[in-house]
């Protein structure tokens, strides 16, 4: 029914519960409605700590215009701005309620020194995080594998990049629109963590989307040009994400195929109009088409060099400007996509406003542990046959986008700022089956789970089976050995600090299990690390082990081994 | 299906943290709300003419109609205690040296009520319904801190 959104900003002087109110009262004016026609509002925010509050959608709630309404927030990570339309619509077709508000909201500037922080804990606090891990590093091995399993030009990857600032450039919320950008402005900016690079990643933001749904009978009264949710699936890869095929997201695929089903889309790149993928990084955006469906496999690179996801190409995508462009303020960076296709569909995206009026659209986000993906069709038919109706030619104009950015000297100065850390420490046991692998570590071996049901062993090891759902059957010790499935150079620590000399985290699939493992690599150039080299375990002296995953110092080429 | 430890050496933890903390700011009517504090020593709260509350702080919004306020309704200085509790410990449960005592007070023109401690009274016990005061520090003293507001002390009437 209607859609508003605050600018995207580095910092904010709104508070959340501000920008999700801005956020809220402009969805709402934009479609002539006050708070008393909403029946139940829908939130979601990504992790408490960016915004430093505990409990932040009760906190965000009378923003959002839940005061004396059923309310719900719903919290998928990054795929969360995408869900909550999800949770939106089934709210409405469960019948709960003819009109819900559905908001996304995420201030990530009050975390300090840098809002990875709040990521660090979604490596293993056990085997991965004494390495020491950057968030980057999980999208950086990713990005790899998938250049490596196609033979891809970072070229083509970076014209993502330059085609979302470009577009963001048309964007009033936008916070990183460019009309000027290159190619060679982004393959010349700063390497992070190789082969992500600065103009590779989204920024980090605060802002607020807010989105009017409702049933077909409410929509009747409200407007005469609404646009349908056609179809919604989410699914979840393994929660192992070293295990994950980094080539090609299937939980894109899946939400995909339930989100088509639904729509009736049988032919995606002919039926589908607009693709809104989720952009935090350029190769990102590819790997999305691909899973998808509009795409073959390896392939979206190609599209992407040619102009083909272009605004005026055949297959637009992200015409608003994506997170790369307008900014990723993590669960409103998702809805803002949603918004996006309702704007476009409506004929009312302005300066961004893709030619041909396109009828359908796609919207998909990404996140949890990087292994959820969530899908929303969107088109200009469904709901009952009489209220299909044509768009009129000149459209109404996109609703304002309040918010008030502060300068980084403005943010540090503010009245009444407050700085405080929570003092919270934890213990994090290791648990049955990695007590036992740290064990094997102390001793120079490295023991396995076999699990008999699907033929795996399991390196690390669990006691039960997340494929099969049973308990694994018997310890296996492997060969210390194994090889690089992918792996990234990384130039900064979590906080973003440049480091002095670069660590090479990689995916090792040690020899005789299945699905790989996070560690480091050492004694190599990090110009002769290669997709596919063998790598052998290098232990610390036996008085030196004390039972962690460090007892590797790190995995080393084997001499005269595999290229 | 479920092992036994037999050895409890086997059993490891580790220790650590979320390396994280904020930087809180306050907001457009947080901001507009402190300053006033600051350089006037009055307490700002927002009227919503609608709904016929009057919030405290001010607020952008109102939660109930959705329509954009202003922090320009001047409440108190004095109120009503409508609540009061005292605490001993501390959040780690530590016995204080002297106990806090901390109010709810519905100051006069406000509907919402404001927390903050309440001063002076150890010589008479507190009731509910009691007539308090805002104490404000001394106007070189003010720095834009909810801070700036000492606490309440009873008032006679
Ligand atoms: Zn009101």
């Amino acid at each position: 029914m209607g859609a508003g959104m605050t600018r995207f900003m580095r910092r904010a002087q709104e508070t959340g519960k501000e920008l999700a109110w801005e956020a809220s009262r402009a969805a709402l004016e934009s479609c002539e409605l006050t708070l008393d026609a909403v029946d139940a509002v829908c939130l979601t925010s990504a992790p408490d700590a960016f915004d430093g509050v505990h409990m932040k959608g009760e906190y965000l709630s009378d923003g959002a215009g839940a005061f004396g309404r059923p309310f719900i927030r719903t919290y998928v990570g990054g795929g969360s701005g995408v869900f909550t339309a999800i949770q939106g619509w089934y709210t409405v077709a469960s019948g709960m309620a003819d009109v819900v508000l559905v908001v996304a909201e995420e201030k990530m500037s009050s975390t300090q020194p840098h809002p990875q922080a709040a990521f660090l804990t979604i490596f293993d606090n056990v085997l991965e995080r004494p390495l020491g891990p950057n968030l980057l590093w999980i999208f950086a091995l990713e990005m790899n594998r998938y250049m490596s399993a196609y033979g891809l030009d970072k070229r083509d990857i970076a014209a993502v990049a330059v085609k979302n600032k470009r577009n963001a450039a048309d964007h009033p919320a936008a916070l990183l629109g460019r009309s000027d950008i290159t190619v060679e402005d982004v393959l010349a900016s700063e390497t992070l963590a190789w082969p992500v690079q600065r103009l590779d990643v989204s920024p980090v933001s605060d802002g607020a989307v807010a989105l009017v749904l409702a049933s077909e009978e409410a929509a009747e009264r409200i407007t005469d040009r609404p646009v349908w949710i056609q179809g919604v699936g989410w699914n979840l890869d393994t929660a192992y994400w070293t295990n994950r095929d980094l080539v090609f997201p299937e939980y894109v695929r899946n939400a995909a195929r339930a989100a088509y089903a639904m729509a009736g889309v049988t032919e995606p790149r002919k039926q589908i109009h607009i693709a809104e993928p989720y952009d935090p990084f350029d190769y990102k955006e590819l790997h999305h088409l691909e899973g998808l469906m509009l795409f073959d496999p390896g392939t979206a690179p190609e599209a992407a060099r040619d102009g083909v996801l272009n605004r005026d190409g055949d297959l637009p995508s992200c015409p608003s400007g994506g997170l790369l462009g307008v900014g990723n303020p993590i669960a409103a960076a998702g809805l803002m996509k949603v918004a996006e296709l309702f704007w476009q569909l409506r004929g009312e995206a302005g300066a961004r406003q893709v030619p041909g009026s396109p009828e359908r659209g796609v919207a998909q986000a990404w996140g949890d542990l990087m292994q959820v993906g969530t899908v929303v069709v969107l088109g200009n038919e469904g709901g009952p046959p009489t209220t299909a109706t044509r768009l009129p030619d000149s459209p109404t104009p996109p609703a304002s986008t309040p918010g008030h950015p502060l300068t980084e000297a403005e943010f540090r100065g503010a009245t009444g700022a407050v700085e405080d850390a929570v003092d919270a420490r934890y213990a994090w046991d290791a648990g049955v089956a990695i007590s036992r692998f740290l064990g094997g570590l102390r001793e120079g071996r490295i023991l396995g789970r076999e699990c008999r049901g699907c033929e795996r062993v399991l390196v690390p090891p669990r006691m039960f089976c997340e494929r099969c759902f049973r308990g694994t059957d018997a310890w296996v010790e492997v060969e210390p050995t194994g090889v690089v499935q992918t792996f990234s150079i990384c130039h900064v620590s979590w906080d973003m600090k440049p480091l002095e000399t670069p660590e090479i985290p990689a995916v090792i699939a040690i020899d005789g299990s299945s699905g790989g493992f996070l560690h480091v690599l050492g004694e190599v150039d990090p110009q002769e690390v290669r997709v596919g080299m063998a790598v052998e375990a290098v232990w610390k002296p036996v008085a030196e082990r004390t039972g962690s995953i460090l007892d590797i110092a790190y995995f080393r080429p084997v001499r005269g081994g595999a290229p | 299906m479920i092992e036994r430890i037999a050895r409890p050496d086997e059993v490891r933890r580790w220790p650590g943290s979320i390396p994280v903390s904020h930087r809180y700011t306050p907001g457009v009517a947080g901001q507009a709300f402190l300053e006033t504090l600051r350089d006037r020593g009055v307490i700002l709260g927002s009227r919503c003419d609608r709904c016929r509350y009057t919030y405290v702080p001010a607020r952008l919004f109102c939660e109930r109609c959705f329509a954009e306020l202003a922090a320009d309704v001047e409440v108190g200085p004095a109120g009503v205690l409508r609540s009061f509790a005292i605490g001993f410990v501390g959040v780690e449960g530590e016995p204080l040296e002297s106990p806090l005592t901390l109010g709810l007070v519905q100051l006069d023109g406000a509907d919402a009520c404001l927390l903050h401690l309440v001063l002076d009274h150890s010589d008479e016990p507190l009731e509910i319904g009691r007539r308090v005061e805002v104490v404000v520090k001394p106007a070189g003293e003010r720095t834009g801190s909810i801070l700036d507001i000492e606490g309440f002390r009873p008032v006679e009437g």
